[in-house]
């Protein structure tokens, strides 16, 4: 491969982020790409589930150590895939986001990422951009295409449309752009159709669809990835197709947010909707036409 | 860069034209003249003798307020626990990360061995605020074992003036339990350290004035016992306020949590008419019998006024009913324009004030500068708050004398003005006891403004 792809992959926190970031790099992995994910979260959890589990040292806690010596940082996971994570601190004091700046800085500074030269390099970011410091991997083109992974919850869509207005507000300076939504725990076509809206509303595209399914957190539960835990199953085919279709996607939305009271509505159509397909399903009644 | 007929700066980025420096949010401020209110709170810290203070901030900030906001107040240095004796967390990337509590523990720690202080008091700076360090709890942590406190003052939240209040608000919330009232005493505020530049010489004046109609003032600042000064601040009768805005905030608090009632003057007293009035409302306030008021103003206006006619031929020869133009804090521009109108018989042109008080306060402050005049002529009163544009507000003026800092020292010339360095920054001026307050204060006015025609053989 001879250009590098970076992006990075927002969304709100427990929405699925960084399994669906895992598995991402698992089926990348596993189709050929030398990939790198980097955790842009204090809580620096993000490739667990690349490396059974286990929790690797960050590159703040290099910094706080005292040492220069970031190599020490990169640690390889499941197929050989370079597992880094920024860090913070402990939750309630310092500042997180200068911990998100810090550690890219260092990791772009020393050439550490041109060193391992992967295909790929995927920031896995936390939830909302709520400062600077979480827009970074956006601005200044850092990576080139955001993903931004939802689930039919409003307030996963609304952290969605809050990330398009930082990918909007950095367009014009050379920031990343927006490559497609992903969207996760799907359960009904009710909540697919939701987030498609959602799509066409913004100038925006779905790249795919994950279904809800059990054997995402048993694999989880193991330390594994779907890919690697369970690599025959439907759930692994699904990110595997999203793989593909990453890295086929050329496609850079400057997406167009809606503003809040107009999200607020749109939001409130859509979630009486669901309710009324849920209410419809588990008591048996049909969910379309004259027949309630 | 463009200007308009104000002599403000046209700002082809900004979508509003044209725009008044003094406006909150404004774009930019060439060398405004004050510093931060770490730097004030800071200031205020090292004019409490005893007080040791431990600067909560980043890697530079100290350092920065010794050139900014000492030597910018009349060339002093910091004193024994002031400028580079001053400890601080100098805190770096890592405290932002991972926070500077511990680092704060740690300077706490180190600084009770090393320091000989009666009391400390921590001063966080704008990191600590940013990050949400919890600096009220590890303050908390040693308030049983040593008297200390804690200002939350970020250089963000405003500027010396502002630190001044914040220092003695956080003094008042932290430290001061109520205190018997002692007959006679009063508090002394609205004197910023380091500020106002004159800010000893004006506080020791008033001190001896006061103790000469028989009260008991507690200036606070530059006093042996500095610590037990400030403890002592519940017991007074009055707090006298010698600001239209300083120390305002102060008094108020002072009032509601101890009951203390304040009297109010625009500036510290200048020359005999303004230092007479002083001492008479406060005597009336204070129960203090007037034969003892006005034998005392009968001694000191006679010698004043016998002094003042040493300087009558140089001023009536050479330079009578002159204009003159003030460019400076409020305090110092109310004093000397009512000094020079009202005992000199000189011509106010334009003042500019450089403090930026709040909208609140500007209505009074224009009042005390145009109101009780002997002059037919009032002043042009600005608030200006960059250095840039006061000094375009100058040009094609009237006026012979320019009383300001020493920003605009070297811009008289080409004004054609004589310049005398009376305000914030001094820094071609070092002040260590000079001041233009009391009787005293009128005569050492007339000998600096004079001495700048007279000569030179």
């Amino acid at each position: 491969m001879s250009k590098r792809k970076q992006i990075a992959i927002y969304g709100k926190g427990g929405i699925g982020k960084s399994t669906t970031t895992s598995n991402l790099s698992a089926a990348l992995s596993d189709i050929g790409y030398s990939v790198m994910q980097v955790g842009c979260d204090p809580k620096n959890d993000s490739t667990n589930s690349l490396r059974g589990g286990k929790p690797i040292p960050t590159v703040m806690d290099t910094l706080r150590s005292g040492s220069n010596d970031f190599e020490k940082v990169i640690h390889e996971g499941y197929n050989g895939i370079l597992c880094v994570e920024a860090g913070g601190p402990e939750p309630g004091v310092g500042c997180a986001g200068r911990g998100i700046i810090a550690a890219i800085e260092l990791l772009d500074n020393n050439g550490i990422i041109d060193d391992y030269d992967p295909d790929i390099v995927i920031y896995d970011v936390l939830g909302d951009v709520v400062c600077g410091g979480f827009a970074i991997p956006i601005r200044q083109g850092l990576a080139e295409q955001i993903y931004t992974v939802t689930s039919s919850d409003y307030m996963a869509i609304y952290a969605v449309n809050n990330l398009f207005k930082g990918i909007l507000k950095y367009s014009g300076s050379g920031g990343g752009l927006l490559g497609g939504i992903i969207g996760n725990s799907i359960k009904s076509l009710a909540e697919k159709e939701m987030i498609e809206d959602f799509s066409h509303k913004t100038d925006s595209e779905v790249i795919q669809y994950v279904p809800r399914s059990p054997t995402v957190t048993k694999c989880e539960l193991e330390g594994k990835t779907t890919i690697e835990g369970d690599p025959d199953s439907e759930q692994a085919e699904v990110y595997r197709e999203l793989a593909r279709k990453v890295i086929n996607n050329q496609k850079k939305f400057i997406p167009k947010p809606f503003d809040a009271d107009d999200l607020n509505n749109w939001g409130s159509t859509w979630v009486s909707r669901i309710l009324l397909h849920q209410k419809t399903s588990s008591q048996g009644i049909q969910d379309d036409g004259s027949g309630v | 860069m463009s200007y308009n007929d104000n002599g403000e700066v046209k700002n082809k980025n900004n979508p509003k034209e044209d725009f008044s420096s003094h406006e909150l949010g404004k774009d930019h401020v060439e060398a405004p003249k004050y510093s931060c209110a770490l730097g004030g709170a800071y200031g205020t810290a090292l004019g409490v003798y005893g007080l040791v203070p431990l600067l909560h901030a980043g890697l530079g900030c100290g350092l920065g307020q010794l050139f900014g906001q000492l030597y910018a107040g009349g060339q002093n240095a910091g004193g024994p626990v002031g400028g580079t004796s001053t400890a601080t967390t100098g805190l770096v990337e890592e405290h932002v990360i991972f926070g500077g509590e511990d680092k704060l523990r740690k300077l706490i720690n180190a600084s009770n061995e090393v320091y000989e202080g009666d009391g400390f008091v921590v001063i966080s700076g704008c990191i600590p605020a940013l990050i949400g360090d919890d600096v009220d709890a590890v303050i908390r942590e040693y308030q049983n074992d040593i008297p200390i406190f804690h200002i939350n003052a970020p250089g963000f939240n405003g500027n010396s003036y502002e630190g001044y209040e914040l220092f003695f608000e956080a003094l008042i919330d932290q430290i001061l339990t109520p205190l018997p009232t002692k007959k006679g005493v009063v508090n002394i505020l609205g004197v910023v350290p380091y500020q106002h530049i004159f800010w000893k010489g004006e506080l020791l004046t008033i001190k001896k004035l006061l103790e000469n109609i028989g009260l008991k003032p507690n200036i606070i600042f530059t006093e042996a016992n500095g610590f037990e000064k400030l403890k002592n601040l519940p017991a007074a009768e009055y707090n006298i306020v010698l600001s239209t805005w300083n120390g305002h905030r102060t008094a108020k608090k002072l009032e509601e949590k101890f009951g203390i009632p304040s009297i109010t003057f625009p500036s510290v007293p200048l020359g005999p008419k303004q230092t007479s009035h002083f001492l008479r409302t406060v005597g009336k306030k204070l129960d203090i019998s007037p034969d003892k008021v006005e034998n005392f103003i009968k001694e000191e206006e006679r010698r004043s006024y016998r002094f003042i006619e040493y300087s009558g031929d140089a001023l009536l020869i050479v330079r009578p009913h002159s204009y003159f133009a003030v460019v400076a804090d409020s305090n110092t521009a109310i004093a000397i324009n009512k000094f020079l109108v009202n005992e000199m018989g000189y011509l106010p042109d334009i003042i500019q004030l450089t403090d930026n008080p709040p909208e609140e306060y500007r209505e009074e402050i224009i009042k005390a500068l145009s109101e009780d005049l002997t002059s037919t002529i009032k002043p042009e009163v600005v608030f200006e708050v960059d250095s840039h544009l006061a000094r375009e507000k100058l040009k094609d003026r009237p006026f012979q004398f320019l009383f300001a800092s020493s920003i605009e020292a070297n811009s008289a010339p080409e004004l054609g003005a004589l310049h005398v360095t009376v305000a914030f920054p001094s820094y071609n001026r070092i002040v260590l006891t000079d001041s233009y307050a009391g009787y005293d204060g009128g005569l050492r006015l007339i000998e600096d403004y004079i001495s700048t025609f007279a000569g030179p053989l």
